[in-house]
């Protein structure tokens, strides 16, 4: 096998080998984060167009005029990047050896399958009714677990973990998003009642200057 | 010069055009509005409209002081209503009319034109002795009534009457114009499982089997059962208890806290209901008067008293969907009464709003009506009663102290036709009539489901596709699909055939290339990899461009 290729071969390479293709990546050092953050980008586009689209009867909100953005922005890249963060904090505690480029770069190649997948049963709902809806739910699925085993080799590899050491430090890393998570909700809420008291500050002044 | 003039006409023209358009439009005296698919109210047509208001002048009430008429009761016998509470039209076509405040019965015909006033029960001038809700006793007279509250009349023109002060049910028939004769009175019932000692009844009905079924407020086992004898029978038809996050809790309390603790605890009571009506077919239908209840709100039942209303909404409220505030006043949907018309269309009363909700008899909502401007007709202030005859509504203000009769407009009649063929299955026969109803609103969700199902029959896939997406509704739009799909299958088969045959003889030509070497063996990947080089280059090409500038 050679292994000179180009990033967006070696995404193949890992994804279709997911017990040694993360561990060739980490021997030749390759991975791009340029294509890593292509695919988290592809990921809310992914979740973007299973919201929007499908065929009626599978998706009758995308249907409707009412469309946020802002959940899925969370869903997608904002669970990414958290979850980056938590996994490379957790396993620095943890003796892992990925620093975070790399586990920004392993966590992203592994989520290609459930973006696939996403992708696939939207566009396939177009054509089926609701009685075929296992294949609807199968494309899915496989996807996402998938995704769910090499995002464990991904980790696996990244970290050169055994595999229930793998396992535990992932669970902790869920953790660590919610905690994260939480934090951020609490700043965000803080900041807003900060700005709030200053809106109304300066707005307070605004009427004694006028009058 | 002659441009100038041109454009003057022009512009004169135009200005007479759009002035005749607008004395042109006809205008509703009100806003109408009706539930879209998503539970959002949007402006709708009119259903029904005012067609007269009818006081107690025009009943002729003022024949009851008129010592030369055969209706003359006293020289004081005031000729209005009086906050009356319930009204009721017989079988044989009569409005009996409880004039609360007046303390008496008001019969007319259907024109509101006075029949009969029973005022007094000469011959029943026993007393008789009932207890108060603070447990005094008091005694009261029987031979007339005081505040009634509710009236029903069966098929032979007997009179049952909720006495709500004198804390009695009277079953009477007419003697004279003015008074009535006692056959039966129902009191508080003697018995364990009756556990108020009260009687304020407010509403009454009977069933075919001559059973009678009375609403207390105190009460909320359900209607208190009599037979025709006059004995209590039991209970009937009790709501559920509605489940909220309280009851939920107290739920959970109850299994860890001590005797006293429970005692202290608010028991989980069901609400009374506010009001009934009975169909043709014998099955009561009844409402209850709380804010947005969402349990039990509207009841259909049969005479084991279960809850038989067919739901096909995924959403079982009735009346309007959410409460609002609006200068200063929450409406929240408080159903006071309910009115099963000949045709099955159930016509519920909302107190806070004034409004009517008709639904079909599978509650799909089909018209809203009526608000709560006292002022102006078609407004109520204090709506206590709905009642209706062939196709109009009547509606009994308790403060104006008048009867609203609605008729139905154009709109109204082409809805009421094409949902009752609709309902008989007859889609075909009602999509004329529901093109006419989305002509004047487009919007229509029944006519919208019923356009869609019509299409669907007449093997219009395509059409049933699209307006069982308008309609919103899922299950529709799954089978016109299915049905599509395997028309289009069908029709295309042949080029189906030979589009894959051409796939499967590319397929063997590229695999032979290959093998010959003409071609790369990664052909995708190479290809891919070239156009990812140009754009590359293209990309640093225009970067040195900007830079050199």
């Amino acid at each position: 096998m050679i292994y000179d290729m180009k990033p967006w071969q070696w995404v193949k390479h890992v994804i279709f080998h997911p017990t040694e293709g993360f561990e060739d990546m980490r021997w030749k050092k390759a991975g791009s984060l340029k294509v890593a953050f292509f695919i988290v980008f592809m990921l809310f586009v992914s979740q973007v167009f299973s919201s929007r689209y499908g065929g009626f009867a599978y998706n009758t909100r995308a249907y409707s005029d009412v469309f946020n953005i802002v959940p899925i922005l969370v869903q997608s890249i904002a669970y990414y990047a958290t979850w980056v963060v938590a996994n490379w904090s957790i396993c620095t505690l943890f003796d892992g050896e990925g620093n975070m480029r790399r586990v920004a770069i392993y966590s992203a190649y592994a989520l290609v399958p459930f973006i696939i997948g996403n992708f696939l049963s939207t566009a396939i709902s177009y054509g089926l009714t609701l009685d075929e809806s296992i294949w609807y739910t199968a494309i899915y699925q496989v996807g996402l677990w998938w995704s769910v085993i090499l995002m464990v080799f991904g980790m696996k590899a990244c970290h050169q973990y055994n595999f229930t050491m793998t396992i535990v430090s992932m669970i902790c890393t869920v953790l660590g998003m919610v905690l994260i998570l939480c934090l951020l909700a609490l700043i965000m809420s803080l900041f807003q009642q900060v700005y709030v008291f200053f809106a109304t500050v300066y707005t307070e002044i605004l009427y004694r200057v006028r009058s | 010069m002659k441009i100038k003039k041109l454009l003057s006409i022009l512009t004169a023209v135009m200005l007479s055009v759009s002035m005749l358009t607008v004395s042109v439009s006809a205008v509703d005296p009100y806003t109408t509005y009706n539930y879209d698919a998503w539970w959002n109210a949007v402006p709708s047509q009119a259903g029904y409209e005012v067609v007269r208001t009818v006081t107690g002048a025009d009943i002729g009430l003022e024949q009851l002081s008129d010592p030369s008429s055969e209706f003359f009761i006293s020289e004081n016998e005031p000729s209005s209503l009086n906050d009356a509470k319930d009204f009721y039209l017989s079988p044989n076509n009569e409005f009996y009319i409880a004039d609360t405040g007046n303390n008496r019965i008001i019969k007319t015909d259907l024109e509101f034109n006075l029949l009969a006033c029973y005022k007094t029960f000469p011959g029943s001038s026993s007393k008789h002795t009932v207890t108060d809700e603070n447990g005094n006793e008091i005694e009261v007279d029987t031979d007339e009534l005081k505040s009634p509250y509710g009236v029903f009349v069966d098929a032979n023109d007997v009179i049952y009457i909720a006495d709500r002060d004198n804390q009695r049910v009277v079953k009477c028939v007419e003697e004279t114009k003015t008074s009535a004769r006692i056959l039966n009175e129902y009191y508080r019932p003697d018995s364990e499982l009756y556990n108020s000692v009260s009687f304020y009844c407010t509403k009454v009905t009977v069933d075919a089997a001559g059973n009678v079924y009375v609403i207390c407020p105190a009460v909320n086992k359900g209607a208190i059962m009599f037979s025709d004898s006059g004995s209590f029978v039991g209970y009937y038809g009790a709501n559920r208890v509605e489940v909220t996050a309280e009851v939920i809790r107290n739920r959970l309390w109850r299994k860890i806290a001590s005797e006293e603790q429970i005692a202290s605890l608010t028991k989980s009571t069901p609400v009374e209901y506010a009001n009934f009506d009975i169909d043709d077919a014998g099955f009561i239908y009844t409402v209850t008067e709380v804010a947005n209840a969402s349990t039990d709100a509207v009841k259909k039942m049969n005479p084991a008293g279960n809850n038989i209303l067919e739901k096909t909404a995924d959403n079982d409220a009735f009346g309007d969907q959410i409460s609002v505030t609006y200068n200063g006043t929450t409406y929240a949907t408080r159903l006071t009464d309910i009115y099963v018309s000949d045709e099955g269309f159930i016509n519920i009363l909302d107190y806070t709003s004034g409004r009517i909700f008709q639904y079909d008899e599978r509650c799909n909502q089909l018209l809203i009506f009526g608000f709560d401007q006292e002022e102006q007709r078609g407004g109520f202030s204090n709506p206590n009663a709905i009642e209706g005859y062939g196709d109009n509504i009547c509606i009994l203000d308790g403060r104006n102290n008048d009867i609203t009769v609605f008729g139905l407009t154009e709109f109204g009649g082409y809805v009421h036709e094409a949902i009752k063929l609709h309902n008989q299955g007859l889609y075909e026969d009602a999509y004329e009539i529901w093109q006419e109803v989305l002509k004047r609103d487009g919007g229509f969700y029944m006519g919208l489901v019923g356009t869609a199902k019509a299409l669907y029959n007449q093997e219009d896939y395509k059409g049933a596709m699209k307006y069982s997406r308008l309609s919103f509704y899922a299950k529709e739009y799954d089978q016109a699909f299915e049905a599509n799909r395997e028309l289009m299958l069908r029709n295309n088969f042949t080029l189906i055939v030979v589009i894959v045959l051409v796939l499967i003889v590319v397929m063997i030509v590229i695999k032979q290339l290959k093998k010959r070497g003409k071609i790369p063996q990664k052909l995708i990947a190479t290809a891919v990899g070239k156009i990812a080089d140009g754009v590359k280059s293209a990309v640093g090409k225009i970067g040195k461009g900007g830079k050199s500038k």
